[in-house]
């Protein structure tokens, strides 16, 4: 599962794209902890761009609570957008959005990190 | 000059008389031709001499006896003959003594260069001519060719009678046309060299050689017979080296070169006279079997290397690879250098160590997968015995809630591997109180059945020493639990307790598939999923308790989220509406192992021959009222 990630200000948007689950979540995580420490350490946001993550199991939302546990501990921020209807609900049942911020779009969840990151994806 | 099938039809069998021999060399000498060689042996003194018929008509006519007797010998006279022009005759090589031949032959003065002679071969005995038919030839030259498995390759150059060193019939015609004598000198590689005027032929040690034969050539034969009834001009024959032998079929003087073809002797002491005039020998030098040997080691020990390290496939390519070069190499060196080499030694050598290596490497492979066999089995043995561990740990609602009237439950677990992360539990916490949890730990597995094993002890303990709310029994779980989980596995649990006199119910949800419920002649219904995050995922949480009173005949169903996440081929999810669409088949009167067997099947049927992705887990309970309604 490979990471599209882009830049927008400081915050990065990190595509999660296809099905997370116990065979390829190990890979996901290494690389998804390898840019929110990067993130973290320069001061930014990380939006994680769910548009095109069709299912996600208990491993994979491990992953995430990982990634999220390490961001708080290097206070930096850490949210999702843009869920599937799939995905969405497996948040709902298993109250992850209480772990994170669910936005409906990539744009809410710039604007909500900082507003240059906002402007800048409106000028992309 | 052959002595052929015509010659014999039109003078009669062999042996002829040795006037007639005489004759026929007479009318060749007539040419004056350089030398002539007689590829032919006369031992014996020829029947026919005068004195020889004198003998025998003695006493008949003594008169013309007498007259006999006083004729020279048809020996002398070929001997005679043979003395007009230089000639060679034969030495052959014996390995006994003939008494008739017991001192050595003649030979030319042989000079031997720093004892390149030492190897040369001896041989005990010979076979020579007729002293007067001998006394004629101004040499003598060696008959004599090994034959190698039927087949003429090398030619004896040189051969050692006592003193004596004789060479062979080609190198002595071209040494006595060139009145040079010959000198034996070691030469390159360990070989020797016969040096004679501006000719020099290779040779091994012991005296012999690879002569490079051509190809058989009829039309330098000329019959004896054209000779002898004058058809064939003789003056042809000047100049040139005339060797006389036979290619009648009856006498069969028949040997098989290297090329194939079986020729006669005498067109092999052409071949052999040519090859010396055209410097066409063959060599092999006395390195020649140490390279070949040196070859192999090369090819066998790359092979030995090369092979562990390699498919069979990539190994025998690399094999046929190094055979076709050590064919191209001693081909090119034969046909650029002259040089033989050997190369099928290193090629069946490598073949062999490519054979036995093979085997080794399939004996080792075969032992690997034996090995791996059995590792599988064991493994195997300790997962099942893991898996009723597991199974163990589960209790059997049937047993745990024997006679209980005010209840039904039944419970089932099938793991996506053979051991899992989910589990239930069920029992009762007083006289009237029954506690029941579904739960599902991140992960699949060993690992995640281990987790699970410490989980469901810390949750039972949990249930049985807080008071108060579901909520603070999973909140009390999630501290334990905190403690003890190194890897950051988390856990989703919906827990409950149900009054079993009042059918209130009360429970809490840490981010699990929210439990149904069906009240009797009502619909199925998912009961509301509020609650909090799994177990383990943020660091404090106050799980909200949720209530509810059950009706009499109300069932509950609690689930993993392997219901609802299962999958058929398509990909496609099992998901809530199916779910939904097989709880309302369910009549009011369906206890709770129905309940859960009908669920299972649905969706075990939906998933059709895709793998299980995720444990399945069910827990069915069915209130029948206060102990005093039943």
């Amino acid at each position: 599962m490979a990471l599209l990630a882009r830049r927008f200000a400081n915050a990065l948007v990190i595509g999660v794209a296809g099905r997370l689950d116990q065979d390829n979540c190990e890979a996901f995580r290494v690389d998804l902890m390898a840019h929110v420490e990067r993130s973290a350490h320069d001061g930014g946001a990380v939006v994680l761009d769910l548009s095109g993550l069709e299912y996600v199991s208990s491993a994979g939302l491990r992953c995430f609570m990982l990634a999220s546990r390490q961001a708080k501990a290097q206070h930096g921020r850490i949210s999702v957008a843009c869920l599937q209807p799939m995905v969405a609900e497996i948040f709902e049942i298993s109250h992850f959005n209480m772990v994170f911020q669910v936005f409906g779009t990539v744009r809410e969840a710039l604007a909500a990190a900082s507003n240059e990151a906002a402007a800048a994806f409106d000028q992309a | 000059m052959t002595i052929d099938e015509k010659a014999l039809s039109t003078h009669g069998q062999w042996p002829w008389p040795r006037d007639r021999m005489a004759d026929l060399v007479a009318r060749l000498a007539a040419a004056r031709p350089l030398v002539i060689g007689v590829d032919i042996f006369f031992p014996e003194p020829d029947r026919f001499s005068p004195a020889v018929l004198a003998e025998r008509i003695e006493g008949r006519a003594p008169g013309i006896a007498a007259s006999l007797r006083g004729m020279p010998s048809n020996d002398a006279l070929f001997g005679k003959a043979l003395a007009l022009v230089p000639s060679v005759l034969g030495v052959a090589g014996l390995a006994s003594t003939d008494p008739r031949f017991a001192g050595p032959p003649r030979s030319p003065p042989v000079r031997f260069l720093d004892g390149a002679g030492e190897a040369i071969r001896a041989y005990p005995g010979h076979l020579r001519n007729v002293p007067e038919i001998d006394a004629g030839a101004a040499g003598h030259g060696l008959y004599s060719i090994d034959l190698e498995g039927g087949v003429a390759r090398r030619l004896q150059m040189l051969g050692r009678f006592d003193q004596a060193v004789v060479p062979t019939l080609a190198v002595e015609m071209i040494r006595i046309a060139l009145a040079a004598p010959l000198t034996v000198a070691p030469s390159a590689g360990g070989t020797i060299e016969l040096r004679f005027g501006d000719y020099a032929v290779p040779a091994q040690p012991d005296g012999r050689a690879y002569v490079r034969y051509g190809r058989s050539d009829p039309g330098r034969f000329v019959s004896a017979a054209s000779v002898l009834d004058g058809s064939f001009d003789v003056s042809q024959l000047e100049g040139k080296l005339v060797l006389v032998g036979f290619t009648g079929l009856g006498l069969a003087d028949l040997v098989a070169t290297p090329l194939g073809e079986t020729v006669f002797g005498v067109e092999n002491h052409a071949q052999a006279a040519e090859a010396i005039l055209e410097g066409q020998f063959l060599r092999r030098i006395a390195l020649a079997p140490r390279i070949e040997a040196a070859l192999l080691i090369a090819f066998g020990l790359g092979l030995f290397v090369f092979i562990p390290r390699s498919n069979a496939v990539r190994s025998a390519a690399v094999l046929v690879a190094g055979i076709v070069a050590l064919l191209g190499a001693g081909a090119l060196a034969f046909a650029q250098a002259g040089l033989l080499f050997d190369p099928a030694g290193p090629a069946l050598g490598a073949m062999a160590v490519f054979g036995v290596m093979q085997a080794g490497s399939l004996a080792e492979a075969q032992r690997q997968r034996q090995q791996l066999r059995e590792q599988a089995a064991r493994m195997a043995g300790e997962l099942d015995a893991a898996k009723r561990i597991q199974m163990g740990l589960l209790p059997d609602p049937a047993e745990v809630f024997a006679g209980e009237g005010r209840v039904d439950v039944a419970a089932l677990l099938e793991p996506a591997r053979t051991v899992g992360g989910d589990f239930y539990d069920c029992f009762l916490l007083d006289g009237r109180r029954l506690f029941f949890v579904v739960a599902d730990v991140s992960g699949k597995g060993l690992p995640a059945s281990l987790f699970m094993a410490s989980v469901k002890s810390i949750l039972k303990s949990a249930a049985l020493t807080v008071e108060g709310s579901v909520g603070g029994i999973l909140a009390r779980a999630q501290d334990e639990i905190r403690r003890e989980n190194p890897e950051s596995l988390f856990v989703t649990a919906l827990a409950g307790v149900l009054d079993l006199e009042t059918g209130e119910l009360e429970y809490a949800n840490a981010g699990h598939e929210p439990a149904w419920s069906h009240v009797p002649q009502g619909r199925p219904e998912r009961l509301d999923a509020s609650g909090g995050p799994p177990l383990c995922v943020l660091d404090v949480y106050s799980y909200p308790s949720t209530r509810r009173t059950l009706q009499r005949g109300e069932w509950l169903l609690a689930l993993s989220d392997g219901a609802t996440e299962a999958m058929n081929e398509r990909k496609e999810f099992f998901g809530t509406e199916r779910l939904r669409t097989s709880l309302g088949w369910l009549g009011d009167e369906a206890d709770a192992k129905v309940i859960v067997n009908r669920v299972r099947d649905d969706v075990r049927r939906f998933s059709g021959a895709a793998e299980a992705a995720d444990d399945l887990t069910l827990l069915a309970i069915r209130w029948n009222g206060p102990a005093a309604e039943l």
